[in-house]
C-alpha cells in the first residue's frame, strides 16, 4: 500500500513538474524565445542583439527610432543643436522615475552616457564600442534638472539615431553597485521591471504600473526564454508554449504555418552578411599560408572572389527567400542607385585570377585558403559558409571551411584580436534610416568594427568631408563616392542583407521589425 | 549500451589444455553456424568494413560535393531523364547521403578500433604491472583508475576536446585513454590469479626475466576475456564518437561521420526529412548491435564452462 501511494505521489509530482515546464502562457503573459541568454543586464554594456532586446524593455532612451526609421521623442520631449553641430541639448519629460522610485533627471541621463565611457569600468558593449566611436562622443553634461547636453567631436548627421540607442538609468542605484553587481541586478527605467533571471532558462519582466509611455493592451508579464535549438523553439511554438520565436529556420516555415497555432513572418532584415578579407599586417605576420595572404591583398583576387559566388542561389536555396545581392555595406533604399551587384560569373572570376597571377596548377588548384565562420549565430551560417567554400573551390581557390563556436571561439578570435581568416564570415547589424549608420562600421581605420583592417584613404578621408557640410544632397554625393571606392576595392566579399524569420503565435498581434529588434511593448492578445 | 562489468566477464585459465589452432577455428565455425545471429553480425560488420575501406571506389558521389540546387531530395527520386541520382537522397547542401554514409563508416570504424587498441594496450600494460608487481605500484595505478572512474566519461571527453580542440586524432586519443581502466582492472585480476600458478613459478625458477614472464607467459593466458571486453568496447566507443560528433565536438563538420549527419538532421526532422536522421541512425544501431552480438558470442565461445552448451 505504501509503495502504491509512493508511486501515485511520484507520478503526480512528475506530471506537475512537466506541466510547470511546458505550460502554455496565460492571457496576461507573453513568452518570447531567443537562441541565447543574456550574459549581463547592464544598461551601459549590452552587447548581443538578444541582450539588447531585453534591455530595450527595461530601460528607456532619450529618443527612439521607429521601425520606419523615424526619430521620435521618448524621455526627451524636444532637442536643439548648437551652431557647430557638436552639441545637442535635450529637454527631458518631467516626473520620470526609475523602478526603485528614484527620480530620473538630466543628471541621471548625463551619468548614463558618462558611465558607459568610464575607463575604470572598461565596458566593451555596443554603447562604448560602436555608438561612442561612431558618434565621436566627448562627454555628457546636465545643464539643469531637465536639460542634458551631449558633446561630440564634430557634427554628425546620424547623431540622434545613435544617441537613441543609449539606455538611460538612475545614478544613485548604479553608483551603489559594483560592475559585477550591476550586471545581475538591473534597476530599470523603461516600461517593464525586472522580476527574476534563471540563467540559461528565462528572464521574467513585469509591466510598470502608470508608466507614462505605456501602450494600451500590452501584456502584464514578458518571459524571455532561452531555447538554443531551432527545432525545439519551433516545437514549443507549435505546442503553444511560446508566442514569439526569433531565428526560425526557413526549412521549418511550412511546417509551422501548417500547424494552425502559429505563422512565420519573413522580413527583409538589415544585418549585412559578408565574407571579410583579413588585410591586417599583424594577421599576415602570424598566418602560416603566405600565398593566401598575398592573394587577398590583390584587388583583382578580391573582385574575382566576388564574381565566383552565386549569392542569389544561396539566398533562394539556403535562406528560403529571394534576395538582391549587396553592392556594399549600406542597406536599401540608401544604397547607391548606380551600383550593380557583382554578377555571378565564374568564367570572369577565373580570368581575373589568371590576370592576377594565380593560374590553376596541375591539380586544378590556384591556391588554398581558409574560411572561418561561426556555427549557429546567423541564419544557416554554417551551410552558407560551406556553400561559399564550394563556389570558391570551383574556380580553383581551394577553400577549407572552419566552423567555430560563436561565443567561445569566434568572438574572442575576431573581436578580441582580429585574427580570424584569411576569409571570415560575419554579420553586422544595420539600419534603414540613414546610409551613414551602416557606413559607421568603417568610421575610422582603428574602429572596433573594421574587422578587415581596410585602410583605403579615399574612403576614410570622406568622413571629414561629410562632417564639413550640412547640405544633405552634398553629403549624399560624398556617400556615393565613398561607396564606389568600397565597391571597387572590395574589402568584403559582398553577400546579402539577412532575411529574418519570426514564428508568431496566432493568439497575438505583433509585427516583426526589419532591424532585428524584438520590441513587444505593442504586442496584444487577439 | 555499456560494456559488461568485471563480474560478467569469464575467467579462463591455463588449466585447460590449449587445443590446436585448427581445431579452435573449426569449433568456432561450427558454433557460428549453429547460432545464426553471430553469423549475421559478422556479415554486417564485413559489409561495413568493406564499405569503409573501399569507400572511394564504391561511393557513387564525392561525399563533400555540394549542389544546393538539388538539396533535400528524398530517397530514390528520379531526375528528368528518369534516373535515380541519389539513392538515399541529399542533405541540406545537396550532398549525397549514401556517399556520406559510406565515408562515415570509415571514421566510425577507425575511431572505434584505434581507441580500443590504445585503451586496451595502455590498460593491459598497467593492469598486468599492477597485478604482477603489487604493493605501492598496484595501489597507485588502481587509485588512478578509481579517480578516472569517478568522472562521467562523456563529461571528461567534452572537457578535453574543448581544451585540445576537435579532430580525429584528439578524438581517438581521448576515447582511447577513457577506456584503459576497464582493461586494467581485468588484466590485474587475471594476472594476480595467474602469477601463483605453477607454470609461472617454473618460468621464474628457470631464470626468465619478469617482463618476459609477464608478456610472453601470462599474457597469452589472459587474452580471452580481454578480447571479449574489446568487442563490446568497440560498440560503446562508436556510440561515444557519434555522441561527441552530435554535440559538435567530434571530428570537424566537413568530415562526414554518422554522428555528425545525425546532428545536421536535427533542424530538418520537424519538416519531415526523415532520411537525414534515419539512415545514419540505422547505421549506428546496426554496427553497435553487431559488435554486441559478436561480443556475446565470443564470451560464450571462450567460456570453458559453457563449452558444448548451445
Amino acid at each position: 500500500m505504501a509503495i502504491r501511494s509512493l508511486v501515485i505521489a511520484l507520478a503526480l509530482g512528475l506530471s506537475l513538474a512537466f506541466q510547470a515546464f511546458a505550460q502554455a502562457p496565460d492571457a496576461n503573459t507573453l513568452v518570447v524565445a531567443q537562441s541565447v541568454d543574456a550574459s549581463k543586464l547592464d544598461p551601459a554594456d549590452t552587447g548581443s542583439r538578444p541582450e539588447a532586446n531585453i534591455a530595450a524593455h527595461l530601460w528607456g532612451t532619450l529618443v527612439q527610432t521607429t521601425s520606419d526609421g523615424d526619430i521620435v521623442p521618448y524621455f526627451a520631449e524636444t532637442w536643439t543643436t548648437n551652431d557647430t553641430g557638436t552639441e545637442i541639448t535635450f529637454r527631458m519629460v518631467p516626473g520620470l522615475q526609475c523602478h526603485d522610485g528614484e527620480p530620473l533627471t538630466a543628471i541621471d541621463a548625463a551619468y548614463s552616457f558618462n558611465r558607459a565611457k568610464d575607463p575604470e569600468l572598461a565596458f566593451t558593449g555596443n554603447t562604448p564600442g560602436f555608438i561612442f566611436a561612431s558618434l565621436g562622443f566627448v562627454e555628457a553634461r546636465a545643464d539643469s534638472d531637465l536639460d542634458v547636453t551631449i558633446v561630440m567631436e564634430q557634427r554628425n548627421p546620424i547623431a540622434l539615431g545613435l544617441i537613441g540607442e543609449v539606455f538611460i538609468h538612475c545614478m544613485d542605484s548604479y553608483m551603489a553597485m559594483s560592475k559585477d553587481e550591476a550586471a545581475d541586478n538591473p534597476v530599470g527605467s523603461g516600461p517593464y521591471r525586472f522580476i527574476e533571471w534563471i540563467k540559461d532558462d528565462r528572464i521574467v519582466l513585469e509591466r510598470v504600473a502608470d508608466y507614462p509611455f505605456a501602450v494600451e493592451g500590452a501584456f502584464e508579464r514578458i518571459v524571455w526564454r532561452v531555447i538554443p535549438e531551432a527545432s525545439t523553439r519551433a516545437a514549443e511554438l507549435m505546442d503553444g508554449n511560446v508566442d514569439i520565436v526569433a531565428n526560425v529556420s526557413p526549412d521549418q516555415a511550412a511546417t509551422i504555418d501548417a500547424s494552425g497555432r502559429a505563422t512565420v513572418q519573413a522580413v527583409a532584415g538589415t544585418r549585412r552578411i559578408y565574407v571579410g578579407f583579413n588585410l591586417r599586417d599583424e594577421f599576415a605576420a602570424s598566418h602560416d599560408n603566405p600565398i593566401a595572404i598575398e592573394a587577398i591583398n590583390n584587388v583583382l583576387v578580391r573582385r574575382a572572389m566576388n564574381h565566383a559566388v552565386d549569392v542569389e542561389t544561396i539566398c533562394t536555396q539556403l535562406l528560403g527567400t529571394d534576395c538582391e545581392r549587396a553592392t556594399g555595406l549600406v542597406n536599401p533604399p540608401n544604397d547607391p542607385p548606380d551600383l550593380e551587384p557583382y554578377a555571378f560569373d565564374p568564367e570572369g572570376a577565373e580570368r581575373l585570377l589568371d590576370e592576377a597571377g594565380y593560374p590553376r596548377g596541375a591539380d586544378g588548384v590556384r591556391f588554398s585558403i581558409r574560411l572561418q565562420s561561426p556555427n549557429n549565430r546567423y541564419l544557416n551560417d554554417a551551410n552558407v559558409a560551406l556553400a561559399v567554400g564550394q563556389y570558391l573551390s570551383d574556380v580553383g581557390v581551394q577553400t577549407d571551411v572552419d566552423l567555430l563556436d560563436f561565443s567561445s571561439v569566434y568572438v574572442p578570435l575576431i573581436i578580441g584580436g582580429n585574427m580570424a581568416g584569411p576569409l571570415f564570415l560575419l554579420g553586422s547589424g544595420g539600419a534603414t534610416w540613414n546610409a551613414l549608420y551602416d557606413m559607421a562600421d568603417l568610421s575610422r581605420v582603428d574602429a572596433g568594427t573594421n574587422y578587415t583592417g581596410w585602410d583605403n584613404p579615399d574612403w576614410f578621408s570622406g568622413w571629414d568631408r561629410i562632417a564639413a557640410t550640412t547640405d544633405e544632397a552634398e553629403q549624399r554625393v560624398i556617400v556615393n563616392e565613398m561607396l564606389q571606392v568600397f565597391y571597387d576595392d572590395a574589402p568584403w566579399l559582398m553577400m546579402y542583407f539577412q532575411p529574418d524569420f519570426y514564428g508568431v503565435s496566432t493568439r497575438i498581434d505583433w509585427d516583426a521589425r526589419r532591424d532585428e529588434k524584438v520590441i513587444v511593448t505593442d504586442a496584444t492578445l487577439r | 549500451m555499456t560494456p559488461p562489468s568485471v563480474a560478467q566477464t569469464v575467467v579462463t585459465g591455463p588449466s585447460r589444455t590449449p587445443a590446436p589452432r585448427r581445431d579452435a577455428w573449426r569449433r568456432a565455425w561450427r558454433s557460428l553456424t549453429k547460432a545464426v545471429w553471430p553469423l549475421l553480425a559478422i556479415v554486417v560488420l564485413l559489409i561495413i568494413t568493406v564499405a569503409a575501406f573501399a569507400g572511394p571506389a564504391i561511393a557513387p558521389k564525392d561525399p563533400n560535393r555540394q549542389n544546393i540546387i538539388n538539396r533535400l531530395q528524398p530517397p530514390m527520386q528520379v531526375d528528368r531523364a528518369g534516373v535515380v541520382q541519389h539513392y538515399l537522397g541529399t542533405d541540406a547542401l545537396g550532398r549525397d547521403v549514401l556517399s556520406r554514409l559510406i565515408y562515415g563508416a570509415r571514421v566510425s570504424l577507425l575511431v572505434g578500433f584505434t581507441a580500443v587498441f590504445i585503451g586496451g594496450a595502455l590498460g593491459v600494460v598497467l593492469g598486468m604491472t599492477a597485478g604482477f608487481v603489487g604493493g605501492r605500484i598496484d595501489a597507485f595505478i588502481m587509485r588512478l583508475a578509481d579517480i578516472q572512474l569517478a568522472f562521467p566519461f562523456i563529461l571528461l571527453a567534452i572537457m578535453f576536446l574543448v581544451v585540445l580542440g576537435s579532430g580525429v586524432l584528439n578524438l581517438v586519443l581521448i576515447l582511447g585513454i577513457g577506456q584503459w581502466v576497464t582493461y586494467a582492472r581485468i588484466a590485474r585480476a587475471q594476472t594476480m590469479s595467474q602469477r601463483e600458478k605453477e607454470y609461472v613459478e617454473a618460468a621464474l625458477a628457470l631464470g626468465a626475466r619478469r617482463a618476459s614472464v609477464l608478456f610472453k607467459t601470462i599474457l597469452p593466458n589472459i587474452l580471452a576475456p580481454l578480447i571479449v571486453i574489446a568487442s563490446f568496447n568497440v560498440a560503446s566507443v562508436i556510440l561515444a564518437e557519434a555522441a561527441l560528433s552530435f554535440l559538435g565536438l567530434g571530428v570537424p563538420p566537413t568530415v562526414p561521420t554518422w554522428g555528425g549527419m545525425l546532428a545536421e538532421s536535427r533542424d530538418q526532422l520537424l519538416a519531415g526529412r526523415w532520411w537525414l536522421a534515419v539512415y545514419p541512425g540505422v547505421a549506428i544501431m546496426l554496427t553497435v548491435l553487431a559488435f554486441n552480438i559478436l561480443g556475446d558470442w565470443l564470451r560464450d565461445f571462450l567460456d570453458p564452462r559453457l563449452r558444448g552448451v548451445d
